[in-house]
């Protein structure tokens, strides 16, 4: 392998090792604040990619649709709460789908790629908290199996959703940069800049929220002890909800970065998502570094062993978990008894 | 239901149902027997044992194509592919569960996730399997001159093994080995202290699973005689728990209840939403998945619970439970000292302290920074009853943690019965005689009151998962379950041995703790807060056990914070606080202790 | 529980036999609808809307069933149609590896199977199974010719990892052998893969002056794009699994250039007037693109109607010997398959003999080029 290639593939490998970190980010913000193993995140980002090319084609994409529809059914489960919960959900489900349909119906035909993913990312973010709402929060006291499986048929029912939502054929986001920087004999691409830049924004971002807001805050008290958030009146519901929103903003966000590297179809989401997950599973669910550090390790290894064993190169991903579970487990030992 | 009648009945069927059929419908149920397989493995691993796996599929595959390579390629008769499909299947995941037997469930979940992956991947891309386009012209399976090529003939040869491995699975569920299995589920710790090597029983859980689903292979290649990897893939992984899920995990019957509905649901809405919608291909998939969602949260148990409460089921055993409803077993006069009880390990002078059973010599424990006790040094002799006391947070439990090995020292040792001290897992401390009860009671609620007694005696028995499965274990059970018997009555738990534990009052609930303790003929007794809960007259009844106990030359540790209890029974008292014992002594100079009336005043108010 | 079993096995007896009551003819299609096959299983689907709904008098009863991409998936489908269906003949299946499983099933159910997936085999082992879809010989012959004259001496191959990418690299190493061109190396990627930088890379390492592309529907695009954003400036050939307008959409400008073969129905408009396709190509694009919109014109809505053609060409014959339903109706119909002659369907000319099931010839291939967003014939 020479220099050039070499470079080209850690620039790969770094560039979706660093899609990999976002999704791994929102895993374990889903999972400590709600003990869900948020597997259709990955849909999720195919959701996001998919409505971004869908608008920038000038399509009114169906997820839209699909935001209404939801989004009508919470505001009428929300009736029988009483009047000031109606009139909060009044505004956040039913003005905000209305203004983001209105929008997008509005400004899809004139093909603006800027707007066309700002649109996206607003349509596919409320899914997470919709999702929270109609799919977990009824059986949220289940344990984190059956909250597992409820994940991997929720995965299905969202495959099912893109294949009638898109249709089968892959789609590009547009790209956000087009620029090309050459250093030497590197060949630098703007949109891995982007994608770059979009990672190191959003760990600042959440570093932020999780440090300074008051919901923030709420967050991590939720995750670190969740009977005594309960008892001081943080409502599990809504650091649900948060927590859901942010993990389909950020699987919204990873799709529109990625799809303007790689044509994306309805059922792609499915595996950079599990790539994700092994991220997670290096910072043992618990740590936001060891994962970031997972995430780069996962991209770039990827992207070296495709170069060197193309047809097993997923093998070799996921082969990785081995020692990185035996090591966890030599190192944290039993830990069953948490009825 | 006897099994074994459900059995002769499945027996019968399988004569009658196959010729029956409609073509297709032999190849469906023939798919159903298959996948029923598979759900029997998941059941004892995610219903059972609490544990779950997504990559059940994948050792279907690895034994499908074993046997398809040696029996199309290399000539060998199935049954050498059956042998080495299982061979292939059981070692891999031997080796998958030493690697990840240590993590908590959904660990072990998502690594499943990864392998299931890994392997679907790999029957892709190995040249020798032929990728996608898959190997057909697989040889039927045949005895003598009978050839099973024909569906009907494999049907009934599928549901025999189904019958036979449901009957085996539930000979296994129903022993020994079977109850310690459903420590797995939520209650290691005790599974441990009640001398089970949980670790290598999750393993062999495990491998069971994945044999069930090498079999299923096995059949699946010389049913259909074409294989490709598709059905060998994550999402066949999923179906499979979907069907566990769905027919209910906790059941045997759940398998192929589950399989059946899934399997004919998947069928049926592959034909009916496309003439619905007029559109194949997009909705069945979104429709099946909504459906799965709703039982989920409708009826998380699966359907098997559904259905057992539409039996029409005379159960003579509702008078009984009533009447021990109205009078508390407790509360009724005690059995008083029971001839020739079995309690008798060691026999130690009546009265008199005998031998040093338990030394803790300068036993420091931290975590992280903190330290949960400090340079701690105390004894236990057979024949008396010590009595650990303190604040909330003095750091009892953890020091019974580190006595009993689920905690290693920090520094210091923990010598029992004259060893020398090292430390030691809690089965190999329980083997050499050492038994507890927890603070936090470690019940299997599902089940009676005899099989968490039995529990107890799990270590005094031998048979293994083969034994247990062929039945060869009858007389051996029969001893344990005399033995818990016995124990559970001398404790008065004897009119409520068939009731589920989790219905007993919290109180009643120690005492069955305690009864599973004595099952192991210990020399030494570690009773974590055993009289809270307790009323009045159980605590007197407790009291005088332990004194018989006492009598008999056992040696008992408590922690206690009844005082009134703890004065009338112990022989001597240890008082700890913040970590470090502050005195030791007979209960009267305990009392009397300065340091210890400011420790408890100090912290009580 | 058996007793349940019992029930359902006998209502499922029931509507089997309701089912055998009525006659008509039965044509069981299994398609990959979704799944990695789905770019291209929308077209073979599309094509049923234009079905007619009687053959010779007779109703004819399509029954469209998915196989998921999922050759597994398409063997039992294809036993369900076989002993619950009876279906009189099999159009499809449309993915090679479901052809490969599906074949041995039909052929000794003794139902007349039109494989619309280019598949090998030898009809005189399955004399059940026939094929609409051009050999890869045949295409991949077309487009090594065209590289010959263009100066083309060494190529790379790129593919997918699996039987197609395998049978387009059969058919390039015969085509290049024939024609004096170098293969300097054999790259392949999944179906399903997000990136094929390495591949690329390792491909434009050797040098070669031209790619060949073992892949097919919109995944073909991806190594495409990869190549001309890492700099390449050679010539980029495919095969007809590419021709699709979704493949431009999805690969954009990078995609100019590349040059495929294809059937004549994807050209049809630029069909030189004489050509004998064309006017049957054109009346059915027409229509079909008038229900699916201008940019839905592909080549494998071809291959299902052409099997739909022969099958009425044939049917005729079969009812002289039998009813739809038994076993004499296939034989005939299998027998008059076979003596397809000169039958002009979209794709090409068939012309069926004993030891022939396809019958197609070079009048089924012609090359196009992507030029300004769209396929067009080059000659």
């Amino acid at each position: 392998m020479d220099p050039f290639i070499f470079f080209a593939l850690l620039q790969d490998g770094i560039t979706t090792g660093a899609i990999y970190l976002l999704l791994a980010i929102g895993l374990l913000i889903v999972f400590s604040a709600t003990r869900v193993i948020f597997v259709p995140q990955g849909d999720l980002l195919a959701f996001g990619a998919l409505t971004a090319a869908g608008l920038q084609s000038g399509h009114v994409p169906a997820t839209l649709w699909l935001l209404d529809g939801l989004s009508a059914a919470a505001l009428l489960a929300s009736l029988t709460g009483g009047v000031r919960a109606a009139g909060r959900a009044l505004l956040v489900w039913g003005v905000y789908p209305a203004v983001v349909s209105l929008a997008s119906v509005w400004l899809a035909r004139r093909e603006i790629p800027a707007v066309s993913i700002l649109l996206a990312l607003a349509i596919v973010t409320p899914m997470g908290p919709l999702i929270w709402r109609f799919a977990y929060r009824p059986m949220a006291d289940a344990s984190v199996l059956a909250l597992l499986i409820l994940s991997m048929a929720l995965h299905f029912v969202l495959i099912g959703l893109g294949l009638v939502f898109f249709g089968p054929e892959e789609a590009s986001v547009p790209a956000l940069s087009t620029a090309n920087f050459t250093i030497g004999a590197l060949d630098i691409s703007g949109q891995s800049l982007c994608v770059l830049g979009a990672a190191v924004a959003l760990v600042v971002g959440l570093g932020w929220f999780f440090g300074a807001t008051v919901q923030g805050k709420a967050l991590r008290a939720a995750a670190s002890d969740p009977l005594g958030a309960r008892l001081v009146g943080i409502d599990a519901g809504a650091t649900g909800s948060l927590a859901f929103g942010l993990a389909a903003f950020i699987a919204a966000l990873a799709g529109v970065l990625i799809g303007a590297l790689t044509p994306l179809s309805y059922d792609a989401g499915f595996e950079i998502g599990l790539k994700g997950f092994v991220a997670a599973i290096m910072g043992g669910l618990v740590s936001y570094p060891m994962a970031a550090a997972g995430a780069l390790l996962v991209g770039v290894l990827e992207s070296l062993g495709s170069f060197w064993a193309s047809a097993y190169r997923e093998v070799i991903v996921f082969t990785l978990l081995i020692p990185v579970l035996l090591w966890l487990s030599l190192r944290r030992g039993s830990d069953e008894d948490r009825a | 239901m006897k099994p074994w009648l459900a059995v002769a009945a499945t027996v019968a069927a399988l004569g009658i149902v196959p010729a029956l059929l409609p073509a297709f419908y032999v190849t469906l149920f023939g798919y159903v027997g298959l996948a029923s397989l598979v759900a029997l493995g998941l059941v004892l691993l995610t219903g059972i044992s609490g544990q779950t796996s997504f990559g059940q599929a994948s050792f279907v595959g690895l034994a499908a194509y074993a046997t398809t390579l040696l029996t199309k390629f290399a000539g060998a008769p199935p049954i050498a592919g059956l042998v080495v499909g299982l061979a292939v299947t059981g070692s891999v995941a031997w080796l998958l569960g030493l690697i990840t037997a240590r993590l908590s469930g959904h660990f072990l979940a998502l690594v499943s996730v990864a392998w299931g992956i890994s392997f679907f991947s790999l029957f892709g891309t190995i040249p020798l399997l032929r990728g996608f386009n898959g190997i057909g012209g697989i040889p039927p399976l045949t005895l003598g001159a009978l050839s099973a090529a024909n569906p009907r003939v494999n049907l009934a040869v599928i549901w025999a093994v189904v019958a036979a491995i449901m009957l085996l699975s539930a000979n296994l569920l129903d022993s020994r080995i079977g109850r310690a299995i459903r420590t797995l589920n939520g209650a290691r710790l005790m599974g441990e202290s009640v001398g089970i090597d949980t670790a290598r029983l999750s393993r062999a859980v495990f491998v069971i699973a994945a044999l069930y689903a090498g079999l299923a292979g096995f059949l699946f290649a010389h049913f259909q005689r074409f294989i490709s990897p598709t059905p060998f893939s994550l999402g066949a992984s999923i179906d499979y728990l979907f069907m566990v899920i769905i027919g209910g995990a906790a059941f045997l019957w759940g398998a192929p209840v589950g399989a059946i509905l899934v399997v004919v649901l998947r069928d049926q809405f592959n034909d009916w939403i496309p003439r619905l919608t007029g559109q194949p291909g997009d909705y069945e998939a979104l429709v099946f998945s909504l459906v799965v969602i709703l039982l989920l949260q409708r009826a998380p148990g699966g359907l098997m619970p559904l259905l057992l409460r539409l039996r029409p089921r005379k159960r003579p055993d509702v008078a009984a439970e009533t009447a021990s409803d109205a009078t508390p077993a407790l509360s009724i006069a005690p059995t008083g000292a029971p001839t020739g009880a079995p309690t008798g390990a060691p026999t130690a002078a009546a009265g008199a302290p005998g031998p040093e059973l338990l030394a803790v010599e300068s036993v420091t424990r931290h975590f992280g920074g903190l330290a949960a006790n400090q340079d701690v040094s105390f004894a236990v002799r057979a024949g008396e009853i010590v009595a650990l006391i303190g604040p909330n947070g003095a750091g009892k439990t953890t020091l019974f943690n580190v006595i009993s090995g689920v905690l290693p020292p920090s520094a210091g040792r923990v010598r029992l019965f004259g060893t020398a001290g090292g430390h030691l897992a809690p089965r190999r401390i329980a083997a050499l005689g050492l038994a507890r009860t927890f603070q936090h009671v470690k019940l299997l609620g599902g089940r009676s009151v005899l099989e968490n007694v039995a529990l107890g005696a799990h270590a005094s028995g031998r048979a293994g998962v083969l034994r247990c499965m062929l039945r060869l274990d009858r007389k051996e059970e029969r001893r344990i379950l005399a033995d818990a018997r016995a124990q559970a009555t001398l404790v008065g738990l004897g009119d409520v041995l068939d009731r589920p534990a989790g219905d007993l009052p919290l109180g009643q609930q120690r005492v069955v703790e305690i009864a599973r303790a004595l099952c192991l003929r210990p020399r030494l007794l570690l009773l974590d807060e055993p009289a809270a809960g307790l009323r009045l007259q159980e605590k007197q009844r407790l009291a005088l056990l332990l004194g018989q106990l006492r009598a008999e030359g056992m040696g008992v540790l408590l922690v206690e914070h009844d005082m009134d209890f703890v004065m009338q029974l112990a022989d001597r008292v240890v008082v700890m606080d913040f970590g470090q014992k502050i005195s030791e002594g007979l209960p009267a100079q305990v009392q009397a202790d300065p340091l210890v009336r400011e420790a408890y005043l100090g912290s009580v108010a | 529980m058996k007793a349940r079993l019992f029930a359902i096995a006998t209502v499922a007896g029931l509507l089997v036999g309701a089912g055998l009551a009525q006659a008509q003819i039965k044509i069981g299609a299994i398609l990959s609808i979704s799944g990695p096959g789905a770019g291209m299983g929308n077209g073979y689907k599309g094509a049923f809307d234009f079905f007619p709904k009687e053959i010779a008098g007779q109703k004819v009863e399509y029954i469209v069933r998915d196989d998921g991409t999922d050759a597994s998936n398409a063997y039992t489908i294809a036993q369900k149609m076989i002993t619950e269906d009876h279906v009189d003949a099999f159009i499809g299946p449309s993915l090679t590896a479901s052809d490969a499983a599906v074949a041995p099933l039909a052929d000794k159910a003794k139902v007349p199977m039109i494989a619309m997936a280019p598949y090998e085999y030898d009809p005189h082992k399955q004399p059940y199974v026939f094929n609409d879809a051009q050999p890869l010989s045949l295409m991949v012959a077309k487009v090594f010719k065209y590289m010959q004259q263009h100066g083309v001496k060494t190529v790379g191959f790129i593919g997918f990892s699996d039987g197609w990418g395998d049978a387009v690299l059969a058919a390039t190493k015969t085509a290049a052998a024939a024609d004096g061109i170098r293969i300097l190396d054999d790259e392949r990627y999944a179906r399903t893969d997000t990136s094929v930088d390495a591949q690329v890379l390792r491909l434009m390492s050797r040098h070669p002056q031209a790619v060949m592309m073992g892949n097919s529907a919109t995944p073909a695009a991806l190594p495409v794009v990869a190549l001309r954003r890492r700099g390449y400036r050679g010539g980029i050939y495919g095969n007809h699994g590419i021709v699709s307008p979704a493949f431009i959409k999805v690969g954009g400008a990078a995609v100019e250039g590349v040059i495929a073969d294809t059937s004549p129905l994807v050209v049809y408009k630029q069909l030189p007037a004489g050509n004998v396709v064309k006017p049957v190509a054109t009346a059915f694009m027409q229509e079909y693109t008038k229900k699916f919109g201008p940019q839905s014109v592909n080549p494998f809505a071809g291959y299902s109607y052409d099997a739909m053609l022969l099958l009425k060409n044939a049917i005729p014959q079969a009812l002289k010997v039998a009813k739809p339903g038994t076993v004499q109706f296939r034989e005939a119909l299998r027998a008059a398959l076979e003596k397809t002659h000169e039958l002009v369907g979209v794709s090409g000319v068939y012309n069926m003999t004993p030891d022939n099931h396809n019958g197609q010839d070079s009048r089924a291939a012609v090359l196009v080029e992507v030029k300004h967003g769209a396929w067009r014939e080059i000659h």
